[in-house]
């Protein structure tokens, strides 16, 4: 499963993307300047409260799945000493909490990705930064978000037909090679193909962009994003 | 209409140039080709795997540079304006997956009248004409990964017609298609003849095409090798490498199959 935009009727759709940037900002500094239990603790629940309103549960977390590995042993890493004690306890919980934060700011991201379309994100993206920064900035962001679901689909096509042909029986170090190599082929092939499919759409660097409004909706969230915002600056003042 | 004078694309050139054959270092792709679509017209440019069809249809509109001759649409050459050409031109893939860049059928269909800065009002009004001619009204919100093959095929000729081109190319439409959606398909070709759109499809299998097509350009080799009506063509296509009907018919309706009996 990709994390990609799902169409639907959430509170989360409705909002307008620059109200859930600003959340999203919002949410990511007070993650990193309120450290403590209680504050993550506050921000677990509002993260899932913003999943939740778009629509998402647990299941979109998925996708993070490579990065839980990492999560989770950068605890375990931090906490490990090379002599006596051999194990520092509070380095490990120090360090639990930023890989806990990590996720929770992965949690918010997924219930913004969810809930807003590529063009929504680009519109929002160029009103926010002006001119050509904005153009580029917006523009690449589209394509990545274009991009990477296809690419992720190629590389599970190339991991399947290595399978189908009884290279599941092969080391691990083999495995991943072929499926590398395939994989990095089919990037190339689908890059040019996508750069083609744009150029014969007319591609535009400065298209007409979306209706952006904010809404009575809006507002509350661009409270709480400016509150978390105000927060972070609070604390590191 | 679109005018093809003299085009010649040759594939890992380098740079020496000149000779119409295959040197060793380059391959003649497209070959001293000269065609007119006049507008209005269904053609089908057919021709075997490798024929040049697709380099061909490409250079319609631009995607693909000739090295020698000229292509001009609608009296421009396509060199002088490519968004005017590609305006003009819509472009349908072989593989729709390639053409469809957004995550809902109405963004995706949105995309090219977007890029040419419509009004909204346009873009909606484009959005819903196109989803319509394709018996797709009203399904704006769906996304396009719970597409079948079919739907898919029908969002990306959707998607070119939003642009609304006085022509419109296909390359190989039914590739991967099953029974119903090539019907389907096959009726929005109809369709947009109809009402006076050119319609150019490439393809190597000409069984359902053959009655609907006001003429037939055969390619080998990069060179035409039959251009004419279709009942005239099809006796020459089968030394092409390209697949006709037995039996068909020329009324614009559906061609007459054989129960398999199609010649190799």
């Amino acid at each position: 499963m990709t994390l990609s935009y799902v169409p639907g009727d959430s509170l989360a759709h409705r909002l307008d993307p620059r109200s859930k940037l600003l959340v999203q900002v919002g949410f990511a500094a007070a993650a990193y300047a309120h450290t403590a239990p209680r504050g993550l603790a506050a921000l677990t629940l509002l993260a899932v409260a913003c999943l939740s309103l778009a629509g998402g549960g647990p299941r979109d977390l998925w996708t993070y799945r490579a990065a839980f590995p990492v999560l989770l042993l950068a605890p375990l890493v931090a906490g490990a000493t090379l002599g006596a004690p051999w194990f520092r306890v509070e380095r490990a919980a120090t360090t639990g909490l930023a890989s806990y934060r990590v996720l929770l700011i992965l949690v918010v991201a997924a219930g913004y990705v969810r809930s807003t379309p590529v063009r929504d994100s680009r519109a929002a993206i160029q009103r926010a930064v002006p001119g050509k920064p904005g153009q580029f900035l917006g523009t690449g962001v589209a394509l990545v978000f274009r991009f990477l679901p296809l690419l992720k689909r190629d590389l599970l096509t190339a991991r399947e037909a290595v399978r189908a042909r009884g290279g599941g029986a092969l080391p691990v170090r083999e495995r991943v090679r072929l499926v590398a190599v395939a994989g990095i082929n089919r990037a190339f092939g689908r890059a040019d193909r996508l750069g083609t499919a744009l150029n014969a759409r007319c591609f535009a660097w400065n298209p007409t962009l979306p209706r952006l409004a904010l809404g009575p909706a809006d507002y509350p969230a661009l409270a709480v994003g400016g509150g978390l915002a105000a927060a972070a600056v609070a604390s590191v003042v | 209409m679109i005018e093809a004078n003299g085009v010649t694309c040759r594939y890992g050139r380098t740079g020496d140039g000149g000779s119409d054959a295959d040197d060793g270092d380059s391959v003649v792709a497209v070959d001293d080709v000269t065609l007119s679509v006049p507008d209005g017209e269904l053609l089908v440019v057919a021709g075997a795997n490798g024929s040049g069809k697709t380099t061909l249809v490409r250079t319609f509109n631009g995607l693909v540079e000739p090295d020698d001759g000229t292509v001009s649409v609608n009296g421009t050459p396509v060199s002088d304006d490519l968004v005017a050409a590609r305006s003009a031109v819509g472009m349908v893939f072989q593989d729709p997956r390639d053409q469809l860049v957004a995550a809902t059928v109405g963004a995706d269909v949105a995309f090219g009248p977007e890029n040419l800065g419509l009004s909204h009002a346009e873009i909606d009004r484009r959005v819903a004409a196109a989803l319509d001619a394709v018996n797709m009204d009203g399904r704006e919100a769906d996304r396009i990964a719970s597409l079948s093959g079919g739907e898919r095929e029908r969002v990306a000729i959707a998607g070119a017609l939003a642009m609304e081109p006085a022509h419109l190319v296909l390359d190989e439409p039914f590739t991967g298609l099953d029974e119903p959606a090539r019907r389907s398909v096959l009726d929005r070709l109809r369709e947009l003849r109809t009402a006076g759109t050119s319609v150019i499809v490439v393809t190597h299998d000409l069984r359902e095409l053959l009655g609907l097509a006001d003429r037939v350009v055969g390619l080998s080799a990069g060179r035409v090798a039959v251009d004419d009506a279709p009942r005239e063509a099809a006796a020459e296509l089968p030394g092409l490498d390209v697949r006709v009907p037995a039996s068909f018919e020329t009324d614009g309706s559906p061609p007459a199959r054989t129960g398999g009996a199609d010649d190799p």
